[in-house]
Protein backbone atom coordinates (compact mmCIF):
# COMPACT_ATOMS: atom_id res chain seq x y z
CA UNK A 1 0.00 0.00 0.00
CA UNK A 2 1.25 3.26 -1.04
CA UNK A 3 1.40 5.76 2.48
CA UNK A 4 2.37 9.51 1.03
CA UNK A 5 2.86 9.85 4.23
CA UNK A 6 6.09 7.57 4.41
CA UNK A 7 7.17 7.47 0.51
CA UNK A 8 10.25 5.50 0.22
CA UNK A 9 12.21 5.09 -2.99
CA UNK A 10 10.50 2.08 -5.11
CA UNK A 11 13.24 -0.55 -6.32
CA UNK A 12 11.47 -3.93 -7.26
CA UNK A 13 8.69 -3.37 -5.22
CA UNK A 14 6.48 -0.86 -3.53
CA UNK A 15 8.66 0.42 -0.35
CA UNK A 16 11.36 -1.75 -0.72
CA UNK A 17 13.00 1.39 -0.42
CA UNK A 18 16.14 0.76 -3.12
CA UNK A 19 18.80 2.91 -3.97
CA UNK A 20 21.54 3.01 -5.94
CA UNK A 21 25.03 5.30 -5.47
CA UNK A 22 28.23 5.98 -6.46
CA UNK A 23 30.99 7.80 -5.16
CA UNK A 24 34.53 7.85 -5.43
CA UNK A 25 36.92 7.63 -2.76
CA UNK A 26 40.36 9.01 -2.23
CA UNK A 27 42.12 6.09 -1.32
CA UNK A 28 43.68 3.04 -3.09
CA UNK A 29 41.59 0.15 -4.68
CA UNK A 30 41.31 -2.82 -2.76
CA UNK A 31 39.41 -4.37 0.71
CA UNK A 32 40.08 -1.99 2.80
CA UNK A 33 38.62 0.44 0.49
CA UNK A 34 35.62 -1.66 -0.37
CA UNK A 35 34.70 -1.87 3.25
CA UNK A 36 35.21 1.92 3.91
CA UNK A 37 32.75 2.85 1.32
CA UNK A 38 30.50 0.13 2.99
CA UNK A 39 30.55 1.78 5.68
CA UNK A 40 29.84 5.15 4.06
CA UNK A 41 26.55 3.87 2.78
CA UNK A 42 25.36 2.67 6.15
CA UNK A 43 26.67 6.03 7.43
CA UNK A 44 23.87 8.21 4.99
CA UNK A 45 21.06 5.91 5.84
CA UNK A 46 21.58 2.60 3.89
CA UNK A 47 20.40 -0.35 5.64
CA UNK A 48 22.32 -3.65 3.90
CA UNK A 49 24.28 -2.55 1.21
CA UNK A 50 26.11 -4.37 -1.08
CA UNK A 51 29.05 -3.17 -3.50
CA UNK A 52 28.04 -4.63 -7.13
CA UNK A 53 31.39 -2.57 -8.84
CA UNK A 54 34.28 -0.95 -7.68
CA UNK A 55 37.30 0.30 -10.07
CA UNK A 56 40.61 1.41 -9.48
CA UNK A 57 40.90 4.73 -11.04
CA UNK A 58 44.34 4.53 -10.34
CA UNK A 59 46.90 7.47 -8.32
CA UNK A 60 45.00 5.90 -5.30
CA UNK A 61 41.89 6.99 -5.86
CA UNK A 62 38.55 4.31 -6.43
CA UNK A 63 35.06 4.50 -8.05
CA UNK A 64 32.12 2.36 -6.48
CA UNK A 65 28.73 1.55 -6.65
CA UNK A 66 26.75 0.29 -4.15
CA UNK A 67 23.00 -0.88 -3.88
CA UNK A 68 21.32 -0.59 -0.47
CA UNK A 69 17.94 -0.03 1.14
CA UNK A 70 17.02 3.53 2.20
CA UNK A 71 16.32 3.60 6.12
CA UNK A 72 14.17 7.14 5.85
CA UNK A 73 10.91 8.25 4.43
CA UNK A 74 9.68 11.72 3.57
CA UNK A 75 5.87 12.53 4.44
CA UNK A 76 4.99 13.84 0.69
CA UNK A 77 1.84 15.54 1.77
CA UNK A 78 3.65 17.89 3.98
CA UNK A 79 5.66 19.35 1.37
CA UNK A 80 4.45 22.24 -0.41
CA UNK A 81 6.73 24.31 -2.91
CA UNK A 82 5.38 27.36 -5.14
CA UNK A 83 4.94 25.81 -9.03
CA UNK A 84 6.66 28.77 -10.85
CA UNK A 85 5.60 28.39 -15.07
CA UNK A 86 6.87 30.89 -17.27
CA UNK A 87 5.60 30.11 -20.93
CA UNK A 88 8.23 30.14 -23.17
CA UNK A 89 8.65 31.04 -26.77
CA UNK A 90 11.55 30.05 -29.30
CA UNK A 91 14.00 32.24 -31.26
CA UNK A 92 11.60 33.48 -34.19
CA UNK A 93 8.54 33.94 -31.53
CA UNK A 94 10.88 36.22 -29.83
CA UNK A 95 11.92 37.60 -32.78
CA UNK A 96 8.13 38.47 -34.00
CA UNK A 97 7.45 39.73 -30.42
CA UNK A 98 10.31 42.50 -30.14
CA UNK A 99 9.18 43.63 -33.74
CA UNK A 100 5.82 44.35 -32.71
CA UNK A 101 5.42 45.02 -29.14
CA UNK A 102 8.89 46.49 -28.66
CA UNK A 103 9.28 48.04 -31.64
CA UNK A 104 13.10 48.83 -30.98
CA UNK A 105 16.23 46.97 -29.81
CA UNK A 106 16.80 44.97 -26.31
CA UNK A 107 19.98 45.94 -24.74
CA UNK A 108 20.80 42.90 -22.23
CA UNK A 109 24.61 42.45 -21.03
CA UNK A 110 25.72 39.72 -19.13
CA UNK A 111 28.94 38.85 -16.80
CA UNK A 112 30.25 36.69 -14.05
CA UNK A 113 30.60 39.28 -11.38
CA UNK A 114 32.97 39.26 -8.68
CA UNK A 115 35.35 36.39 -8.18
CA UNK A 116 33.40 34.29 -9.80
CA UNK A 117 35.08 32.96 -13.39
CA UNK A 118 32.47 29.96 -14.16
CA UNK A 119 31.69 31.28 -17.80
CA UNK A 120 30.26 28.43 -19.28
CA UNK A 121 26.86 29.10 -18.19
CA UNK A 122 26.88 32.75 -19.32
CA UNK A 123 28.65 31.69 -22.61
CA UNK A 124 26.04 29.02 -23.21
CA UNK A 125 22.92 32.17 -23.05
CA UNK A 126 24.64 34.72 -24.39
CA UNK A 127 27.22 33.49 -27.23
CA UNK A 128 26.41 33.15 -30.70
CA UNK A 129 26.77 29.08 -30.94
CA UNK A 130 24.85 28.97 -27.90
CA UNK A 131 24.78 25.23 -26.05
CA UNK A 132 23.17 22.08 -27.34
CA UNK A 133 21.41 23.20 -30.37
CA UNK A 134 19.86 26.61 -28.71
CA UNK A 135 21.17 29.99 -30.58
CA UNK A 136 22.28 32.13 -28.04
CA UNK A 137 21.16 35.71 -27.64
CA UNK A 138 23.74 36.98 -30.07
CA UNK A 139 21.98 35.37 -32.56
CA UNK A 140 18.53 37.27 -31.88
CA UNK A 141 17.65 39.81 -34.23
CA UNK A 142 16.47 42.80 -32.51
CA UNK A 143 18.59 41.86 -29.18
CA UNK A 144 22.16 43.58 -28.64
CA UNK A 145 24.13 41.50 -26.04
CA UNK A 146 26.77 42.47 -24.36
CA UNK A 147 28.66 39.35 -23.19
CA UNK A 148 31.32 41.12 -20.21
CA UNK A 149 33.01 37.87 -19.25
CA UNK A 150 34.04 36.66 -16.16
CA UNK A 151 35.13 38.42 -12.43
CA UNK A 152 33.58 41.65 -13.60
CA UNK A 153 33.11 44.11 -10.59
CA UNK A 154 29.21 45.06 -9.83
CA UNK A 155 30.83 49.08 -10.25
CA UNK A 156 31.99 48.36 -13.60
CA UNK A 157 28.87 45.91 -15.06
CA UNK A 158 26.47 48.82 -13.07
CA UNK A 159 28.74 51.82 -15.15
CA UNK A 160 27.73 49.89 -17.90
CA UNK A 161 24.37 48.84 -17.85
CA UNK A 162 24.28 53.05 -17.60
CA UNK A 163 26.78 53.67 -20.53
CA UNK A 164 25.02 51.27 -22.53
CA UNK A 165 21.09 51.85 -21.37
CA UNK A 166 20.83 48.41 -20.66
CA UNK A 167 17.01 46.55 -20.40
CA UNK A 168 18.56 43.54 -19.00
CA UNK A 169 21.76 42.07 -16.87
CA UNK A 170 21.85 38.96 -16.54
CA UNK A 171 24.34 37.67 -13.67
CA UNK A 172 25.99 34.00 -13.62
CA UNK A 173 26.79 33.11 -10.26
CA UNK A 174 28.08 29.98 -8.42
CA UNK A 175 26.37 29.97 -5.39
CA UNK A 176 27.74 27.95 -2.64
CA UNK A 177 26.99 28.14 1.13
CA UNK A 178 29.59 30.59 1.35
CA UNK A 179 28.74 34.19 2.14
CA UNK A 180 30.82 35.93 -0.48
CA UNK A 181 28.62 34.44 -3.43
CA UNK A 182 25.64 35.80 -1.73
CA UNK A 183 26.92 38.86 -1.38
CA UNK A 184 27.88 39.11 -4.91
CA UNK A 185 24.99 38.96 -6.17
CA UNK A 186 22.87 41.12 -3.25
CA UNK A 187 25.52 43.81 -3.80
CA UNK A 188 24.58 44.42 -7.17
CA UNK A 189 20.59 45.01 -6.39
CA UNK A 190 21.95 47.50 -3.20
CA UNK A 191 23.77 48.93 -6.27
CA UNK A 192 21.28 49.27 -8.83
CA UNK A 193 18.80 50.79 -6.21
CA UNK A 194 21.34 53.42 -5.16
CA UNK A 195 21.52 54.31 -9.01
CA UNK A 196 18.53 54.45 -9.27
CA UNK A 197 18.36 52.28 -12.17
CA UNK A 198 16.50 49.08 -10.41
CA UNK A 199 12.95 50.20 -11.74
CA UNK A 200 14.21 50.21 -15.62
CA UNK A 201 16.00 46.76 -15.55
CA UNK A 202 15.05 43.57 -15.55
CA UNK A 203 17.60 41.60 -13.45
CA UNK A 204 17.80 37.85 -14.14
CA UNK A 205 20.47 35.68 -12.34
CA UNK A 206 21.58 32.22 -13.24
CA UNK A 207 23.64 29.30 -12.30
CA UNK A 208 23.60 25.72 -11.17
CA UNK A 209 21.99 26.45 -7.81
CA UNK A 210 19.73 29.10 -8.86
CA UNK A 211 15.92 29.24 -8.87
CA UNK A 212 13.57 31.39 -8.85
CA UNK A 213 12.70 30.64 -4.75
CA UNK A 214 16.54 31.87 -4.53
CA UNK A 215 15.57 35.23 -6.65
CA UNK A 216 12.75 36.25 -4.96
CA UNK A 217 15.41 36.58 -2.20
CA UNK A 218 18.18 37.95 -3.82
CA UNK A 219 15.93 40.78 -5.19
CA UNK A 220 16.07 39.40 -8.75
CA UNK A 221 13.02 39.39 -10.99
CA UNK A 222 14.26 35.76 -12.31
CA UNK A 223 16.74 32.94 -11.41
CA UNK A 224 17.16 30.46 -13.82
CA UNK A 225 18.57 27.06 -12.87
CA UNK A 226 20.45 23.85 -15.02
CA UNK A 227 18.71 23.32 -18.65
CA UNK A 228 17.64 26.72 -19.23
CA UNK A 229 18.50 27.86 -22.67
CA UNK A 230 18.48 31.32 -24.70
CA UNK A 231 14.71 31.27 -25.77
CA UNK A 232 14.10 30.45 -21.52
CA UNK A 233 15.59 33.71 -20.72
CA UNK A 234 14.61 35.83 -24.15
CA UNK A 235 11.09 35.14 -23.81
CA UNK A 236 10.98 36.21 -19.67
CA UNK A 237 13.24 39.36 -20.69
CA UNK A 238 10.87 40.27 -23.60
CA UNK A 239 7.24 39.39 -21.72
CA UNK A 240 8.53 41.18 -18.58
CA UNK A 241 9.68 44.57 -20.55
CA UNK A 242 6.03 44.49 -22.09
CA UNK A 243 4.61 43.73 -18.70
CA UNK A 244 6.53 46.14 -16.68
CA UNK A 245 5.78 49.20 -19.61
CA UNK A 246 9.20 49.16 -20.29
CA UNK A 247 9.48 49.71 -23.56
CA UNK B 1 11.64 45.42 24.52
CA UNK B 2 11.99 45.63 20.64
CA UNK B 3 8.52 46.37 19.93
CA UNK B 4 8.92 50.02 23.21
CA UNK B 5 11.74 51.43 21.20
CA UNK B 6 9.36 51.77 18.11
CA UNK B 7 5.49 51.96 18.73
CA UNK B 8 4.91 55.04 18.70
CA UNK B 9 7.35 56.39 17.27
CA UNK B 10 7.63 55.11 14.35
CA UNK B 11 5.39 53.94 11.32
CA UNK B 12 7.80 51.72 9.21
CA UNK B 13 10.74 49.75 10.48
CA UNK B 14 12.82 47.70 8.44
CA UNK B 15 14.99 45.16 9.67
CA UNK B 16 18.10 44.71 7.98
CA UNK B 17 20.72 41.97 8.43
CA UNK B 18 24.78 41.95 7.28
CA UNK B 19 24.31 38.69 6.43
CA UNK B 20 21.62 35.88 6.01
CA UNK B 21 21.36 34.16 9.43
CA UNK B 22 22.24 36.73 11.58
CA UNK B 23 18.39 36.80 13.17
CA UNK B 24 16.08 38.55 11.10
CA UNK B 25 13.56 36.44 11.86
CA UNK B 26 13.86 36.06 15.12
CA UNK B 27 13.86 39.40 15.28
CA UNK B 28 10.88 39.64 13.36
CA UNK B 29 8.83 37.02 15.42
CA UNK B 30 10.00 38.64 19.09
CA UNK B 31 8.17 41.92 17.71
CA UNK B 32 4.58 39.98 16.40
CA UNK B 33 4.68 38.35 20.18
CA UNK B 34 4.72 41.50 21.58
CA UNK B 35 2.27 43.24 19.22
CA UNK B 36 -0.05 40.18 19.73
CA UNK B 37 -0.63 41.47 23.74
CA UNK B 38 -2.04 44.73 22.59
CA UNK B 39 -4.60 46.57 20.48
CA UNK B 40 -2.55 47.01 17.65
CA UNK B 41 -2.94 46.30 13.95
CA UNK B 42 0.53 44.68 12.85
CA UNK B 43 1.49 45.06 8.99
CA UNK B 44 3.84 42.90 7.58
CA UNK B 45 6.08 43.06 4.35
CA UNK B 46 9.52 40.79 3.14
CA UNK B 47 11.96 42.26 1.04
CA UNK B 48 12.46 38.73 -0.23
CA UNK B 49 10.69 35.71 1.22
CA UNK B 50 10.21 34.40 4.32
CA UNK B 51 8.54 32.19 6.85
CA UNK B 52 9.18 29.07 4.93
CA UNK B 53 10.71 26.15 6.92
CA UNK B 54 13.79 25.11 5.25
CA UNK B 55 16.83 27.53 4.50
CA UNK B 56 17.05 27.78 0.75
CA UNK B 57 20.84 28.00 0.81
CA UNK B 58 21.89 25.96 4.22
CA UNK B 59 19.12 23.74 3.73
CA UNK B 60 18.48 24.06 7.70
CA UNK B 61 15.19 24.36 9.59
CA UNK B 62 14.10 28.40 9.93
CA UNK B 63 11.95 29.70 12.43
CA UNK B 64 8.11 29.91 11.10
CA UNK B 65 5.92 32.97 10.97
CA UNK B 66 2.83 32.49 12.85
CA UNK B 67 0.65 35.72 12.60
CA UNK B 68 -2.37 37.18 14.83
CA UNK B 69 -5.67 37.40 13.26
CA UNK B 70 -5.98 40.99 12.29
CA UNK B 71 -2.82 41.46 10.77
CA UNK B 72 -2.15 42.90 7.52
CA UNK B 73 0.28 41.06 5.12
CA UNK B 74 2.37 41.38 2.38
CA UNK B 75 2.65 37.76 0.35
CA UNK B 76 2.68 36.90 -3.05
CA UNK B 77 0.56 34.97 -5.24
CA UNK B 78 2.67 31.72 -4.88
CA UNK B 79 3.37 32.15 -1.59
CA UNK B 80 -0.22 32.67 -0.61
CA UNK B 81 -1.40 28.75 -0.67
CA UNK B 82 1.02 27.66 1.04
CA UNK B 83 0.27 30.11 4.30
CA UNK B 84 -2.15 28.03 7.45
CA UNK B 85 -3.45 30.64 8.40
CA UNK B 86 -6.65 32.10 7.11
CA UNK B 87 -5.88 35.25 4.39
CA UNK B 88 -8.78 37.54 3.29
CA UNK B 89 -7.45 39.10 -0.21
CA UNK B 90 -7.70 43.07 0.43
CA UNK B 91 -5.84 44.16 -2.71
CA UNK B 92 -3.76 42.40 -5.70
CA UNK B 93 -1.03 44.72 -6.95
CA UNK B 94 0.88 44.79 -10.62
CA UNK B 95 4.49 43.96 -8.11
CA UNK B 96 6.06 41.15 -10.09
CA UNK B 97 8.33 38.82 -8.57
CA UNK B 98 9.18 35.46 -9.52
CA UNK B 99 7.09 33.95 -7.24
CA UNK B 100 4.51 35.66 -8.72
CA UNK B 101 2.36 39.48 -7.93
CA UNK B 102 2.58 40.53 -4.60
CA UNK B 103 -1.14 40.92 -2.86
CA UNK B 104 -2.07 42.23 0.42
CA UNK B 105 -4.20 39.98 2.45
CA UNK B 106 -5.86 40.44 6.04
CA UNK B 107 -5.02 37.76 8.26
CA UNK B 108 -9.09 36.24 9.46
CA UNK B 109 -7.85 33.29 11.35
CA UNK B 110 -3.78 33.34 12.86
CA UNK B 111 -1.39 30.89 11.69
CA UNK B 112 1.73 30.19 9.67
CA UNK B 113 2.52 32.59 6.69
CA UNK B 114 4.94 33.35 4.26
CA UNK B 115 5.56 37.06 3.53
CA UNK B 116 6.79 38.49 0.41
CA UNK B 117 6.63 41.75 -1.60
CA UNK B 118 8.12 43.85 -4.48
CA UNK B 119 11.67 43.42 -5.76
CA UNK B 120 12.47 47.07 -5.82
CA UNK B 121 12.53 48.78 -2.66
CA UNK B 122 10.57 51.88 -4.53
CA UNK B 123 7.95 48.65 -4.76
CA UNK B 124 8.18 47.72 -1.28
CA UNK B 125 7.64 52.03 -0.07
CA UNK B 126 4.45 52.05 -2.59
CA UNK B 127 3.03 48.45 -0.86
CA UNK B 128 4.07 49.55 2.62
CA UNK B 129 1.94 52.96 1.72
CA UNK B 130 -0.80 51.01 0.92
CA UNK B 131 -0.80 48.84 4.25
CA UNK B 132 -0.57 51.86 6.27
CA UNK B 133 -3.70 53.31 4.22
CA UNK B 134 -5.64 50.01 5.46
CA UNK B 135 -5.35 50.76 9.07
CA UNK B 136 -1.45 49.22 9.79
CA UNK B 137 -0.54 50.91 13.21
CA UNK B 138 3.51 49.46 12.48
CA UNK B 139 4.31 47.67 8.93
CA UNK B 140 7.55 46.02 9.53
CA UNK B 141 9.71 45.64 6.52
CA UNK B 142 11.71 42.20 7.21
CA UNK B 143 14.92 42.02 5.10
CA UNK B 144 16.51 39.27 2.40
CA UNK B 145 20.08 37.98 2.66
CA UNK B 146 22.18 41.15 3.21
CA UNK B 147 20.28 43.41 1.18
CA UNK B 148 20.13 46.84 3.06
CA UNK B 149 18.41 49.20 0.35
CA UNK B 150 15.41 48.98 2.69
CA UNK B 151 17.24 50.75 5.47
CA UNK B 152 16.88 54.21 3.14
CA UNK B 153 15.05 56.69 4.97
CA UNK B 154 13.11 56.91 1.96
CA UNK B 155 11.74 53.54 2.49
CA UNK B 156 11.91 52.90 6.75
CA UNK B 157 11.91 55.59 9.36
CA UNK B 158 13.60 53.46 11.44
CA UNK B 159 15.56 50.32 10.89
CA UNK B 160 16.70 47.11 13.74
CA UNK B 161 19.97 45.86 12.63
CA UNK B 162 20.95 42.01 12.94
CA UNK B 163 24.41 40.75 13.18
CA UNK B 164 26.26 37.81 14.55
CA UNK B 165 28.50 34.90 14.67
CA UNK B 166 28.10 34.11 10.44
CA UNK B 167 29.82 36.85 9.50
CA UNK B 168 33.18 35.51 11.02
CA UNK B 169 35.01 32.81 12.98
CA UNK B 170 36.94 35.99 14.89
CA UNK B 171 34.13 37.91 17.52
CA UNK B 172 36.65 41.02 16.62
CA UNK B 173 36.05 40.94 13.47
CA UNK B 174 32.18 40.61 13.23
CA UNK B 175 31.99 43.29 15.85
CA UNK B 176 34.13 45.22 13.44
CA UNK B 177 32.10 44.74 10.07
CA UNK B 178 28.86 45.13 12.82
CA UNK B 179 30.35 48.98 13.83
CA UNK B 180 31.48 49.56 10.65
CA UNK B 181 27.94 49.54 8.71
CA UNK B 182 26.80 51.29 12.26
CA UNK B 183 29.40 54.03 11.30
CA UNK B 184 27.92 54.15 7.78
CA UNK B 185 24.19 54.90 9.10
CA UNK B 186 24.86 57.24 11.49
CA UNK B 187 27.18 59.38 9.45
CA UNK B 188 26.93 62.61 10.18
CA UNK B 189 24.26 65.08 8.83
CA UNK B 190 24.09 68.20 6.66
CA UNK B 191 22.35 70.38 9.77
CA UNK B 192 22.08 73.95 7.99
CA UNK B 193 18.54 74.53 6.65
CA UNK B 194 19.40 76.43 3.47
CA UNK B 195 22.25 74.01 2.42
CA UNK B 196 19.69 71.40 3.05
CA UNK B 197 17.16 72.68 1.10
CA UNK B 198 19.49 73.24 -2.32
CA UNK B 199 21.16 69.60 -1.93
CA UNK B 200 17.69 68.66 -1.31
CA UNK B 201 16.81 70.22 -4.97
CA UNK B 202 20.16 69.28 -6.49
CA UNK B 203 19.68 65.33 -5.29
CA UNK B 204 16.28 65.48 -6.75
CA UNK B 205 18.07 65.62 -10.39
CA UNK B 206 20.11 62.79 -9.85
CA UNK B 207 23.22 64.80 -11.01
CA UNK B 208 26.35 64.82 -9.35
CA UNK B 209 27.58 68.13 -9.01
CA UNK B 210 29.68 70.61 -6.55
CA UNK B 211 28.11 73.34 -4.75
CA UNK B 212 30.90 76.10 -3.71
CA UNK B 213 30.96 78.05 -0.94
CA UNK B 214 28.39 80.87 -2.61
CA UNK B 215 25.85 77.84 -2.10
CA UNK B 216 25.98 77.76 -6.10
CA UNK B 217 25.63 74.29 -7.78
CA UNK B 218 27.88 73.34 -11.07
CA UNK B 219 26.70 69.71 -12.16
CA UNK B 220 29.46 67.27 -13.40
CA UNK B 221 28.65 65.82 -16.63
CA UNK B 222 28.50 62.45 -16.32
CA UNK B 223 26.13 59.80 -16.09
CA UNK B 224 27.03 57.82 -13.23
CA UNK B 225 29.59 58.35 -10.62
CA UNK B 226 31.03 54.58 -10.78
CA UNK B 227 34.14 54.32 -12.66
CA UNK B 228 34.25 58.49 -12.91
CA UNK B 229 36.21 59.23 -9.70
CA UNK B 230 39.37 60.43 -11.31
CA UNK B 231 36.52 62.96 -13.62
CA UNK B 232 35.10 64.22 -9.92
CA UNK B 233 38.26 65.06 -8.71
CA UNK B 234 39.26 67.64 -11.20
CA UNK B 235 36.36 69.29 -10.61
CA UNK B 236 37.06 69.76 -6.67
CA UNK B 237 38.20 73.68 -6.75
CA UNK B 238 40.06 75.94 -3.81
CA UNK B 239 36.02 77.46 -2.96
CA UNK B 240 34.33 74.17 -3.45
CA UNK B 241 32.34 73.07 -0.10
CA UNK B 242 30.78 69.80 -0.57
CA UNK B 243 30.37 66.75 -3.85
CA UNK B 244 27.21 66.28 -3.95
CA UNK B 245 27.22 62.15 -5.43
CA UNK B 246 22.98 61.87 -5.44
CA UNK B 247 23.90 58.13 -6.25
CA UNK B 248 26.24 55.52 -5.12
CA UNK B 249 29.70 56.15 -3.65
CA UNK B 250 31.94 53.33 -4.44
CA UNK B 251 35.35 52.32 -3.46
CA UNK B 252 36.67 52.81 -7.03
CA UNK B 253 35.00 56.50 -7.50
CA UNK B 254 36.69 57.21 -3.91
CA UNK B 255 40.12 55.75 -4.92
CA UNK B 256 39.72 57.82 -8.26
CA UNK B 257 38.98 61.25 -6.40
CA UNK B 258 41.96 60.49 -4.43
CA UNK B 259 43.84 59.78 -7.15
CA UNK B 260 43.29 62.41 -9.57
CA UNK B 261 45.19 64.76 -6.71
CA UNK B 262 42.09 67.49 -6.40
CA UNK B 263 42.01 69.27 -3.45
CA UNK B 264 39.44 66.47 -1.85
CA UNK B 265 40.71 66.96 2.11
CA UNK B 266 38.56 70.76 2.38
CA UNK B 267 35.83 68.83 0.88
CA UNK B 268 32.44 67.27 2.40
CA UNK B 269 31.35 64.32 -0.15
CA UNK B 270 27.67 64.38 0.64
CA UNK B 271 25.11 61.44 -0.39
CA UNK B 272 21.68 60.63 0.41
CA UNK B 273 21.99 58.27 3.61
CA UNK B 274 24.42 55.50 4.74
CA UNK B 275 23.07 52.78 2.12
CA UNK B 276 24.33 54.48 -0.93
CA UNK B 277 27.90 53.66 0.25
CA UNK B 278 29.98 51.08 -0.91
CA UNK B 279 33.06 50.71 1.02
CA UNK B 280 33.85 47.94 3.05
CA UNK B 281 35.59 48.29 6.49
CA UNK B 282 38.96 48.14 5.48
CA UNK B 283 38.80 50.27 2.75
CA UNK B 284 36.61 52.90 4.30
CA UNK B 285 39.20 53.09 7.47
CA UNK B 286 42.08 54.29 5.09
CA UNK B 287 39.87 56.56 3.39
CA UNK B 288 39.14 57.97 6.86
CA UNK B 289 43.29 58.11 7.40
CA UNK B 290 43.42 59.82 3.90
CA UNK B 291 41.32 62.51 5.46
CA UNK B 292 38.17 61.25 3.24
CA UNK B 293 34.94 63.08 4.59
CA UNK B 294 31.57 62.41 4.30
CA UNK B 295 28.23 63.68 4.98
CA UNK B 296 24.69 62.56 4.96
CA UNK B 297 20.93 64.25 3.88
CA UNK B 298 19.27 61.56 6.09
CA UNK B 299 20.92 59.50 8.67
CA UNK B 300 19.19 56.49 9.85
CA UNK B 301 17.53 56.08 13.05
CA UNK B 302 19.49 52.14 14.26
CA UNK B 303 16.72 51.45 17.19
CA UNK B 304 18.24 48.37 18.22
CA UNK B 305 21.16 45.55 17.02
CA UNK B 306 20.15 41.93 17.72
CA UNK B 307 22.83 39.67 17.72
CA UNK B 308 22.88 36.16 17.43
CA UNK B 309 26.23 34.05 18.72
CA UNK B 310 25.45 30.82 16.61
CA UNK B 311 27.02 30.35 12.80
CA UNK B 312 24.87 27.70 10.50
CA UNK B 313 28.34 26.41 9.81
CA UNK B 314 28.46 24.71 13.57
CA UNK B 315 30.73 27.36 15.59
CA UNK B 316 29.47 29.72 18.20
CA UNK B 317 31.13 32.17 20.22
CA UNK B 318 30.17 32.47 24.36
CA UNK B 319 27.05 34.54 24.04
CA UNK B 320 27.42 36.54 26.97
CA UNK B 321 30.94 37.39 25.89
CA UNK B 322 30.30 38.64 22.16
CA UNK B 323 26.70 40.49 24.09
CA UNK B 324 29.30 42.01 26.29
CA UNK B 325 31.75 42.79 23.73
CA UNK B 326 29.37 44.19 21.18
CA UNK B 327 27.74 46.72 24.17
CA UNK B 328 31.16 48.09 24.99
CA UNK B 329 32.11 49.06 21.15
CA UNK B 330 28.64 50.08 20.48
CA UNK B 331 27.13 52.05 23.54
CA UNK B 332 24.62 54.17 22.36
CA UNK B 333 22.33 52.01 20.51
CA UNK B 334 20.28 49.25 22.33
CA UNK B 335 22.46 45.26 21.86
CA UNK B 336 20.29 42.63 22.91
CA UNK B 337 20.62 38.95 22.51
CA UNK B 338 16.65 37.90 21.93
CA UNK B 339 17.44 33.97 22.69
CA UNK B 340 18.96 35.08 25.83
CA UNK B 341 16.01 36.26 27.25
CA UNK B 342 14.89 39.91 28.46
CA UNK B 343 18.57 41.24 29.52
CA UNK B 344 19.01 45.17 28.86
CA UNK B 345 21.75 45.22 30.80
Amino acid sequence: MLDLTRVKPYGDTLNDGMVQISFTLPVPYGDRATEAARRLAIKMGLEEPSLVYSKDLGQGYTYFILYGKCSHTIDYTKIKVPQVKLEKMDKGEVEDYIRDNIKRDVVVIGACTGTDAHTVGIDAIMNMKGYGGHFGLERYEGIRAYNLGSQVPNEELVAKAIELKADAILVSQVVTQKNVHISNLTQLVDLLEAEGIRDRIILICGGPRISHELAKELGYDAGFGPGTFAEDVASFIVREMVNRKLI
Amino acid sequence: MLLDLIYGKYKTVSIVGLAKNTGKTVALNHIIQEAAGRDMVLGLISTGRDGEAIDLITEKEKPQIYVEAGSIIATTSLLLPLAEATIEIIKATEHRTPLGEVVIGRVIDGGYVQIGGPQTAAGIREVVNTILGLGADLVLIDGAMDRRASAAPSISQATILSTGAVLSRDMDRVIEETLHMVNLFSLPAIEDYREREIIKRAFMKGQVAIMDKGLNIAPIPIKTPLNSGTIIGNHIKDDTKYLLIPSSLATSTVEGIINSGGEYRNIYIVVADGTKIFIPCQEWLKFMQQAVKVKVLNPINIVAITINPYSPEGYYFDPKEFLDKTRYYIEDIPVVDLMLGVNWG
